[in-house]
């Protein structure tokens, strides 16, 4: 089935997913810092948009229209949605705005939320190590 | 010929160490040793110095940091401001890092919390969070492998497993405190 976007209404495993990075401390010459693939703590989702690092100015608009809007903007870390799915996490897509989707199926405990941020953080950490930051 | 030493408005400080420490023709044994130990205490505060610098350089993008993500929304997904006591703890933490260790880099999380990361690699590295509670999570990667925990901070002394993550990834070797 296909979307009001036109993109398919289940992510590939081979797409490419962009989160868009705000803060020049979110990435280093190493690459993207874990704290980007974090989720929102008030849904427990990470947002994204199905898009890669090409073509540039495609990226940059959609970050500038639908997600940052006149905020800083530094680039994007870009990741597959396999490497999501590799760390036992989902992606759905969520429109609109076109072409957007969302980490989902973070593990919480609500007993120990230090612990769940711990958790979190470690799956974090993996999408970002596979992530390529592409700066605008 | 010795050089001789002011006493008038001699005080404990630097002053005296340097006037010690200062090159000359000392004659006696005693006055070599003196010059020698001056000499080891001027360098210990040097480096003290140096380190208290690299130290206020980090407090400093603590603050530059939480300025900077100080609003809701600072990231358009629904970010959480970096919380006051987020800032306080990170410094608190950045004090409590034993002398020489690698200083971490700092990262806004999206709940309010401040990321220490200390990065070797992409593929090593350690990251802790620092939020409104004294209990940290942290995780970290080192090739293939990873892991997380949670520890508690007095604001005083982090737990040993945490600088032990640290230096393991930093490969940071420091025995007076544990880390080997």
């Amino acid at each position: 089935m296909t979307l009001p976007s036109g993109l398919s209404d289940s992510v590939a495993d081979s797409e490419p997913l962009a989160r868009f990075l705000t803060s020049s401390s979110q990435f280093n010459v190493s690459g993207v810092k874990p704290s980007v693939f974090l989720p929102n703590p008030k849904n427990n989702q990470t947002s994204v948009f199905r898009h890669g690092a090409e073509p540039r100015e495609a990226l940059w608009r959609i970050a500038r229209e639908y997600a940052v809007g006149d905020r800083p903007l530094h680039g994007a870390a870009v990741c597959l949605a396999g490497d999501v799915r590799a760390v036992l996490l989902e992606v759905n897509p969520k429109e609109p705005p076109p072409g957007h989707a969302n980490i989902e199926n973070w593990s919480v405990n609500k007993n120990d939320p230090e612990l769940t941020k711990a958790t979190q953080k470690e799956l974090a950490t993996k999408i970002a190590q596979r992530a390529t930051l592409v700066q605008f | 010929m010795l050089k001789p030493i002011s006493t008038v408005g001699a005080q404990v400080g630097l002053a005296l160490l340097y006037s010690l420490a200062r090159p000359g023709t000392a004659i006696s044994n005693e006055a070599a040793l003196v010059q020698t130990a001056a000499n080891r205490a001027m360098d210990s505060v040097e480096r003290s110095r140096a380190l208290f610098g690299n130290k206020a350089t980090a407090i400093s993008q603590v603050w530059a940091l939480a300025q900077e993500c100080s609003v809701e929304d600072w990231d358009g997904n629904g970010s959480l401001p970096i919380k006051p006591v987020s800032v306080h703890r990170a410094i608190a933490l950045i004090r409590a890092l034993p002398a020489d260790m690698p200083l971490p880099e700092f990262a806004p999380d999206p709940d309010g919390a401040i990321s220490l990361d200390w990065i070797r690699s992409r593929s090593r590295l350690f990251s802790l969070s620092v939020g409104d509670s004294d209990r940290l999570a942290y995780a970290w990667l080192d090739g293939s492998d990873s892991g997380h925990g949670v520890a508690r901070f007095d604001g005083e002394a982090l737990p040993l497993r945490v600088l032990q993550g640290i230096a393991s990834i930093m490969e940071f070797n420091d025995a007076a405190i544990g880390i080997v």
